[in-house]
């Protein structure tokens, strides 16, 4: 087993113990990163990352991300480093500054390898609309498998083992729904906790900054790491920072768990059925009080709509600065308007476009009251829903997809209340988690985790108990026969 | 609310300033019929007007007001180094005046 198999505490005390350096490991994952063939990356800073890593000598004993390598989604700054967002009309940009997680990890000593393919701008969750082409799943190597996005490729390098952690975004289910379909731990905390100056907006009301890591340690200590006021982004919470590696160690037996019946019950899949019901029944086994509630079957159906509605609003005004004139390729024209209609034609994919028409059409006067401010008023309906729930309960347990990674041309229609739900996470600011449950023939199966807001520790606290349960902590693509 | 139509769409995309082909706004235009069904499905809801339109997903308030200390601004090279068209250190187009 190689050092980067393990977890992020295990490579801090293999250095440590001077069993590795972080060039030794820096080179390795680079190998692994350029043999692997799932298009997850957009630009590998082979160059970047050994030159840094070089400099890495002597080990900080309480800095657990010192010599750690790591991928970032490509919607985040990086000074000096290509940034696209996976869209042609941002090939060539190179950003002059970091965003403000980038500089929080390099100021830990993080190696930065590269970064990682996505949904065009973040919108799509099929990890295919990327000016790369489709992002494969590391757990289907004939490549006939979805990964899911927007953070498609920051879930293929770590499910593939190629890095322990890697950081992505999260607007309606882009870091939860790829980590349950590559058998990862992916979280959003709270909005707000961590600062999104440098992350490319999709709709600011909804975008998160998250992580994915193959274990619920890693994540908190991501999160310690990385949350906390930023003064450069004004809606990044002044709230205390927590000790979550500590905390998530807590015992979980006293925590009150919802299960929302009719997200389960909009299941399917006889495995996933079977299996989550088990994972309820140990729960309370142990001592955990989880109790079934309910909403109405027409206020969880309505949940995508809304998000697209409200999404592709934010995303229209958002990307107007797109123009092929400050950044990105230019193409001639008689005319700036000329200029600018050539530079977003060839640059925006089709799926894009149809966001921003269909967001452009939501707000036209004719339309707000019956489009936008409608949705945003079902959204508040929908958040009053969940936080009823969150006055009797600390936490909402269900599953993270209906099933296993979609085939690359599903059969089924992919919109089903547990298809969906976990937009729900973004429109109230709520800390979610997926974490893998089981493998059905070879495939992870996830389940999901949402707390109150600033409520991140119970989070992972029960995640912690539920990962001890699976017994899939630090489950990867190269070692899931092993744990099946 | 404003009827769909592929013209409409089409002026949409025209406003946005990018083209799409005929098969592009056809897929639009299903896609948008499908979505405005949704949301007159939604509008059924008795109590929907007693909610507030959410903007955020909890108040914020950022009340601090920062040093006034001059910093550093972006070198001109850096702020011209990603435009495609430069000319004498400013961004070059093409006239806007005639």
């Amino acid at each position: 087993m190689s050092f980067l198999d393990r977890s992020i505490r295990e490579i801090h005390e293999a250095y440590l113990r001077g069993e590795t350096t972080p060039y030794e490991l820096t080179l390795e994952a680079i190998a692994r990163a350029k043999a692997n063939q799932d298009n997850a990356l957009e630009t590998l800073d082979e160059n970047g990352a050994l030159t840094f890593a070089k400099t890495l000598m002597d080990p900080e004993p309480e800095n657990l991300l010192w010599g750690i390598p790591y991928f970032a989604k490509d919607n985040l700054s990086t000074k000096g480093i290509e940034t696209t967002a996976s869209s042609n009309i941002l090939a060539g940009y190179i950003p002059v500054f970091d965003a403000t997680v980038i500089a929080k990890l390099k100021k830990r000593k993080a190696v930065l390898l590269g970064k990682t393919t996505l949904d065009e701008l973040g919108m799509g969750g099929t990890g295919t609309t990327g000016r790369k082409g489709m992002t494969y799943n590391p757990y289907a190597p004939n490549h006939d498998r979805l990964i899911g996005g927007s953070s498609s490729g920051s879930a293929a390098v770590t499910a593939a083992s190629i890095v322990p952690f890697a950081l992505g975004s999260d607007t309606g289910d882009s870091i939860r729904k790829p980590a349950s379909y590559a058998g990862l731990v992916g979280f959003k905390p709270t909005w707000g906790r961590i600062s999104r100056y440098g992350l490319f907006p999709f709709a600011p009301s909804l975008d998160h900054v998250g992580f994915f890591t193959r274990n619920v340690d890693d994540a908190a200590i991501l999160l310690q790491a990385l949350a906390g006021r930023d003064e450069k982004d004004a809606t990044s919470s002044d709230q205390e920072v927590k000790d979550y590696p500590v905390l998530q160690k807590l015992s979980p037996l006293g925590y009150k768990v919802a299960v929302i019946a009719e997200i389960v019950d909009s299941l399917t899949d006889p495995v996933m059925k079977e299996k989550f019901a088990a994972s309820v029944a140990e729960m309370k086994q142990a001592g955990i009080q989880v109790d079934e509630v309910h909403l109405p079957h027409e206020l969880l159906s309505s949940v995508y709509a809304t998000y697209l509605v409200i999404s592709s609003a934010e995303a229209t005004s958002n990307n107007a600065n797109l123009d092929g004139i400050k950044f990105g390729p230019y193409y001639e024209g008689k005319s700036y308007q000329e200029v600018m209609c050539k530079a977003r034609t060839k640059g925006f994919s089709e799926l894009t476009k149809r966001r921003f028409v269909i967001g452009s059409f939501a707000l036209m006067a004719e339309n707000q009251e019956k489009l936008f401010l409608r949705a945003q008023k079902n959204r508040a309906r929908i958040v009053a829903a969940i936080e009823s729930i969150f006055s009797q309960y600390d936490l909402i347990y269900g599953p993270a997809a209906p099933s296993v990674a979609p085939m690359v041309h599903p059969k089924t229609e992919m919109n089903t209340i547990a298809e969906n739900h976990l937009a729900i996470g973004n429109f109230g600011g709520f800390p979610s988690l997926s974490l893998p449950l089981a493998l059905e023939e070879g495939l992870p199966l996830g389940v999901n985790l949402t707390g109150r807001i600033f409520e991140e520790e119970k989070v992972l606290a029960l995640a912690s108990w539920l990962e001890s349960y699976t017994g899939l902590a630090g489950l990867s693509a190269l070692n899931a026969k092993e744990k099946q | 609310m404003k009827e769909i139509t592929i013209d409409v769409l089409k002026d949409a995309a025209s406003r946005l300033m990018f083209e799409m082909t005929e098969e592009e706004y056809v897929k639009l235009f299903q896609e948008l019929s499908s979505l405005t069904a949704q949301m007159e499905a939604i509008s059924q809801c008795e109590d929907l007007d007693g909610y507030e339109p959410m903007t955020f997903p909890y108040p914020v308030q950022t009340t601090y007001l920062r040093e006034d200390e001059p910093l550093p601004p972006l070198k001109r090279e850096e702020a011209l180094s990603n435009a495609g068209s430069t000319l004498e250190g400013q961004i070059k187009l093409p006239k806007v005046v005639g």
